[in-house]
């Protein structure tokens, strides 16, 4: 800011950068094919919500300029983290080869021979399955005994049962003795052309084996030993598979990305009530709770004035909700204002407060009482955000989000209020010296954040869900502590942290369902981004380095000079 | 309906129950003394007792794989314990690494590494066992419950009830309830814990006197990170015999509000601890009546919010009566304000009490079919509702200025006798005839009011008119 043309460098940056990210979710989306796009159902609007993307990345760059690269750097390392993590839980993924159902078959054109004690017989196919999951003692190898002559021409199967089953078999064939005849591990081209029940090499085949002599013989049947080599290319073939889910998942279709961007527009919301609170110093985790009480006003108004003209019900529904929210949030506000009372610990418990009279309510009076499960009964069409976006949960939330956004912009930077939430945030008592009513102010920033969560609870129960459920939130309150803390609780920067996290979150359930990856992933990449981007000392400690290193080489250089300067005089 | 809550009460075995769901909020409450009175206030309490309940399973249930089941079905256990209370030290030092070192916001990396719990566990769970909700596929073990020899019953008069009430505890119980001691004789008794303090009340001062302040921290932070993991393990491997995720459900965020209902020390906390099972213990009994099972299970919560208003007034209240006491010069009358702030607190109490009835109005007003239907429902509703906002209305003048106690005696005893004769009323009503209940109620509440204070303000009122 102290030099404009610094500035304008800064916004030539954003520009293009915006212009670079709208561009490549729009290529990504509809893969670079006009046709492609035109033939969706009201595609000028997911242009325009992508411009608003890009409008948000223009921001993110411009607002906090050098300090955009520290975030950017915080979210690689988290994700570099978090790929170690993936790539972990990822480890076991070559111990397919071990496990799975298969089948072992004795062919044999000769006469059957009967023995005591025989568990295979010529012509016969046994079942059974390797290492199942979740068994207390799994079956790791089998043996199966058959009696023959000597002559008998016999052929030996063992192979995965169905397609599921990937598991890589080996054999043995020994005598009553013990010792080893013969063994297989692959089967070849030809045999699995020639056997029908093969289908890879990885299935094993002993073919036309002559018995020796008469008597009982072991097949042994178990999964071959799985490779260190091929155990790390698995895995990182499966991590690999999971994290382009994780990463580009979110660009695959609309309705995907309908998913990034109604959960982002939630984000954004609950990113701003935290970082009102937090502008102020006060670390408020009451959204969870506001954003219940929220939902429920709303969804409330929302069956009750159901037949009603969409222009009376929605805007009463979210009036209803914000107030809901504002008076829930008031009750942390003045504990803390009026009591010093710790408003982490009253607003968890306001939370849980909060939930249970949700579940209460849900329970006992809206769901119909036909319901199998706890839900209330769907909204009409008069009650819900109407979709921008046909077929989609993107809806005019969209635009309530850039009001809120300006909103709270102007709130925090432009108005008195806004002036003293932040001098109470920078040093409380200095402020309270300068003639700020702390009091008053403390008590407005946590009941403020309690309006925008209130905003979300309309938006999940009128956008998102379109009734009322059960655990409508589990833990948004601390995906807005991540959200607002990545935007250093600058409002004009939280729309493009919201769409980041959001869309981190939205890859990480494409990542469960695709490469069957726990979604917990996406929290531990949660966790390792805040201890990252509150660890002030790690900055410091680079800042530090980068000064030694500049002092020394002016000084270096000094001396040097002095040198000279020494030398000529 | 009512005698069988009562009898379940009033029983030894409500007693034991008692001291079960206390186990799991002293021991954290305990760590959260120890980081507290360090100056450290500890957030990552759930995040630690997740990951030492999870671990504590985990290892005891592979240690039947691992040492054979003979020898797992023995040390599984300890195994579990040491393992899982490991982990919980881990987390602590995780903490204590990113706050003292990295300087970290306390609270936030607090909350971190309880996300960093709740979502690790769940992963690794989902890894092992395929299933994200509980571990219920794996054969995990207990930590032994302790059985009283069978002499102690035939200990006249309390033998029997004593046998009733500590036989068949887990030994993470009597850990817990040991540990407060261990916690006291720590905290007054060592050089340590006077460090501990000191570096808590003023961490420069003790700087200067040479106390290793940041150490002191960080050994503070493993301390209640240890008792952290025992509370954890109990929820696994004692309370209950798995892994459920998120299963801590908030007891690390209670265990931060017990110290600053027990007045923060070791034996104040195991109280506060104790009032918190109780509330528990309740809703577990009361929850399989015709009442709402949510109704009961907010108690807790409330009575935290309560205990943060009360204590807050409390401190207030306190600092008010030493500074004036500091100011006096010979004529401060100790035993008037002894009598007025123990009378403040009754009218806090009192109209603490009442918050719950507006609660349970507005459940009734707004869910009416979970109580029996509109008909049965509102005007219940609108009775509790008046009589909740009376109380609150009459008893909130003598909390914003505790002087008109004093001034307006007679008015403030009305008061609180009929808001005591009211909740002991409806306390009494339980067990017997309402009609002789509430006139019991009003008699016993006067008694406490005289008790407490009442009759010496009263009398020292009427001298000085």
């Amino acid at each position: 800011m102290k030099s404009p043309s610094r500035s304008w460098g800064w916004l030539a940056i954003a520009i293009v950068a915006a212009a670079l990210v709208t561009g490549f979710i729009t290529y990504r989306m509809f893969n670079g094919s006009v046709d492609e796009m035109t033939a969706q159902a009201d595609y000028q609007n997911v242009i325009l919500v992508n411009v608003l993307v890009g409008i948000s990345v223009a921001l993110f760059i411009f607002q906090l300029k050098w300090g955009a690269l520290r975030v950017a750097l915080t979210v690689v390392a988290a994700l570099i983290l978090g790929y170690i993590v993936t790539a972990f839980f990822n480890l076991d993924t070559a111990a397919q080869f071990t496990r799975g159902k298969y089948e072992v078959a004795l062919i044999s054109e000769a006469a059957p021979t009967t023995a005591d004690g025989t568990t295979l017989s010529y012509g016969g196919v046994e079942k059974g399955e390797f290492n199942k999951q979740g068994v207390r003692s799994p079956v790791t190898d089998v043996q199966y005994t058959f009696a023959g002559k000597s002559g008998d021409v016999v052929t030996l199967l063992a192979y995965a049962a169905n397609n599921r089953s990937l598991v890589d078999l080996q054999l043995a064939l020994t005598d009553a003795s013990g010792a080893t005849l013969a063994t297989a591990t692959a089967a070849t081209a030809e045999q699995i052309g020639q056997f029908k029940d093969l289908r890879t090499e990885q299935d094993a085949a002993l073919q036309d084996f002559t018995l020796p002599a008469d008597g009982l013989y072991t097949l042994d049947v178990r999964p071959e030993v799985v490779s260190f080599s091929t155990t790390i290319g698995e895995t990182v073939k499966a991590t690999n598979a999971a994290y382009d889910a994780f990463l580009l998942g979110a660009l695959g279709r609309v309705n995907r990305w309908a998913v990034w961007i109604q959960d982002a527009l939630t984000l954004i919301l609950v990113g701003l009530a935290i970082a009102i609170a937090f502008r102020a110093n006060q670390f408020s985790l009451g959204a969870e709770g506001q954003l219940y009480l929220g939902a429920l006003a709303s969804g409330m108004i929302a069956l009750a004035w159901g037949n009603m003209s969409p222009w009376i019900v929605i805007p009463v529904a979210i009036l209803a909700s914000v107030t809901a929210g504002f008076l829930w949030g008031l009750i942390p506000g003045i504990l803390k204002a009026y009591l010093n009372a710790n408003e982490l610990v009253s607003t968890l418990m306001l939370n849980t407060i909060a939930i249970r009279f949700y579940d209460l309510v849900l329970t006992f009076q809206l769901k119909p009482p036909e319901a199998g499960y706890i839900s209330s009964e769907k909204f009409t069409n008069n009650a819900i955000f109407p979709s921008i976006v046909a077929e989609t949960q993107v809806t005019v939330a969209v635009f309530i989000v850039i009001a809120a956004v300006i909103a709270v912009w102007l709130l925090i930077t432009r108005t008195p209020l806004g002036y003293e939430i932040r001098m109470v945030g920078a040093n409380q008592r200095f402020a309270a010296y300068g003639g700020v009513n702390t009091r008053r102010t403390i008590m407005l920033s946590m009941a403020i954040s309690g309006i925008l969560a209130g905003l979300v609870g309309a938006h999940l129960s009128m956008g998102i869900y379109r009734q009322l459920l059960i655990n409508i939130s589990i833990g948004l309150a601390f995906e807005g502590v991540v959200v607002a803390l990545l935007a250093r609780n600058d409002p004009l920067v939280i729309p493009f942290t919201g769409f980041l996290y959001a869309y981190l979150r939205a890859g990480a359930q494409f990542m469960e369902r695709d490469a069957n990856v726990s979604f917990e992933v996406v929290r531990i990449i949660q966790a390792v981004i805040i201890l990252l981007i509150t660890a002030e000392a790690l900055i410091a400690y680079f800042q530090q380095r980068r000064v030694q290193r500049k002092g020394l080489q002016s000084t270096a250089e000094h001396s040097k000079q002095a040198a000279e300067g020494g030398a000529h005089g | 309906m009512a005698d069988p809550i009562i009898q379940g009460i009033f029983s030894a075995a409500f007693l034991a129950s008692i001291l079960r769901v206390t186990t799991p909020i002293l021991l954290p409450s305990l760590g959260a003394l120890i980081s507290d009175r360090a100056g450290v206030t500890n957030i990552g309490l759930e995040g630690m007792m997740l990951g030492s309940a999870f671990t504590g399973v985990i290892v005891s249930a592979y240690s039947q794989t691992w040492f054979g089941v003979e020898t797992g079905l023995v040390i599984g256990p300890w195994l579990g314990l040491v393992s899982g209370v490991f982990v919980a030290i881990m987390l602590a030092l995780l903490l204590g690494f990113f706050h003292l070192r990295l300087k970290a916001n306390l609270i936030l990396s607090g909350v971190a590494l309880n996300i960093l719990g709740s979502a690790a566990t769940v992963a690794i769970m989902f890894e092992l066992t395929g299933d994200r909700g509980n571990t219920s596929t794996l054969a995990s073990l207990q930590i032994p419950f302790i059985q009283l020899p069978e002499f102690i019953k035939s200990i006249p008069l309390v033998g029997g009830f004593f046998f009733e009430v500590f036989d068949n505890q887990s030994i993470m119980t009597w850990i817990a309830f040991i540990a407060v001691a261990v916690v006291w004789f720590m905290l007054y008794r060592t050089p340590f814990g006077m460090h501990l303090r000191a570096s808590g009340e003023n961490p420069s001062a003790a700087q200067s006197v040479g106390i290793p302040v940041q150490r002191t921290r960080f050994i503070a932070l493993i301390l209640s990170g240890m008792f952290a993991g025992l509370g954890g393990i109990h929820m696994s491997m004692g309370y209950l015999s798995l892994f459920q995720r998120d299963m801590t459900s908030g007891r690390g965020f209670i265990a931060l509000a017990t110290p600053l209902l027990g007045g923060n020390t070791p034996v104040g906390t195991m109280i506060a601890s104790m009032v918190f099972g109780f509330f528990d213990a309740l809703s577990n009994r009361i929850g399989s009546l015709q009442i709402p099972s949510m109704l009961p299970l907010m108690v807790p919560n409330v009575a935290t919010v309560m205990a943060l208003v009360i204590y807050a007034l409390q401190t207030r209240q306190s600092q008010r009566v030493r500074a004036m006491r500091t100011a006096s010069t010979g004529d401060f009358n100790s035993a008037y304000w002894t009598a007025v702030q123990r009378l403040s607190l009754l009218h806090v109490v009192m109209a603490m009490l009442a918050v719950i009835g507006v609660i349970i109005a507005i459940s009734l007003f707004l869910a009416p079919n979970g109580f029996g239907g509109y008909d049965v429902a509102y005007p219940l509703a609108l009775v509790i509702a008046v009589v909740s906002v009376a109380l609150i209305s009459a008893n909130i003048p003598f909390l914003t200025r505790v002087e008109r106690i004093s001034a307006q005696i007679r008015f403030s005893g009305l008061v609180s006798v009929i808001s005591l004769g009211v909740y002991l009323g409806l306390f009494f009503s339980l067990l017997m005839q309402p009609s002789v209940a509430f006139p019991l109620g009003v008699v016993l509440g006067f008694g406490i009011w005289a008790t407490i204070g009442g009759w010496r303000l009263f009398g020292m009122a009427r001298q000085s008119a």
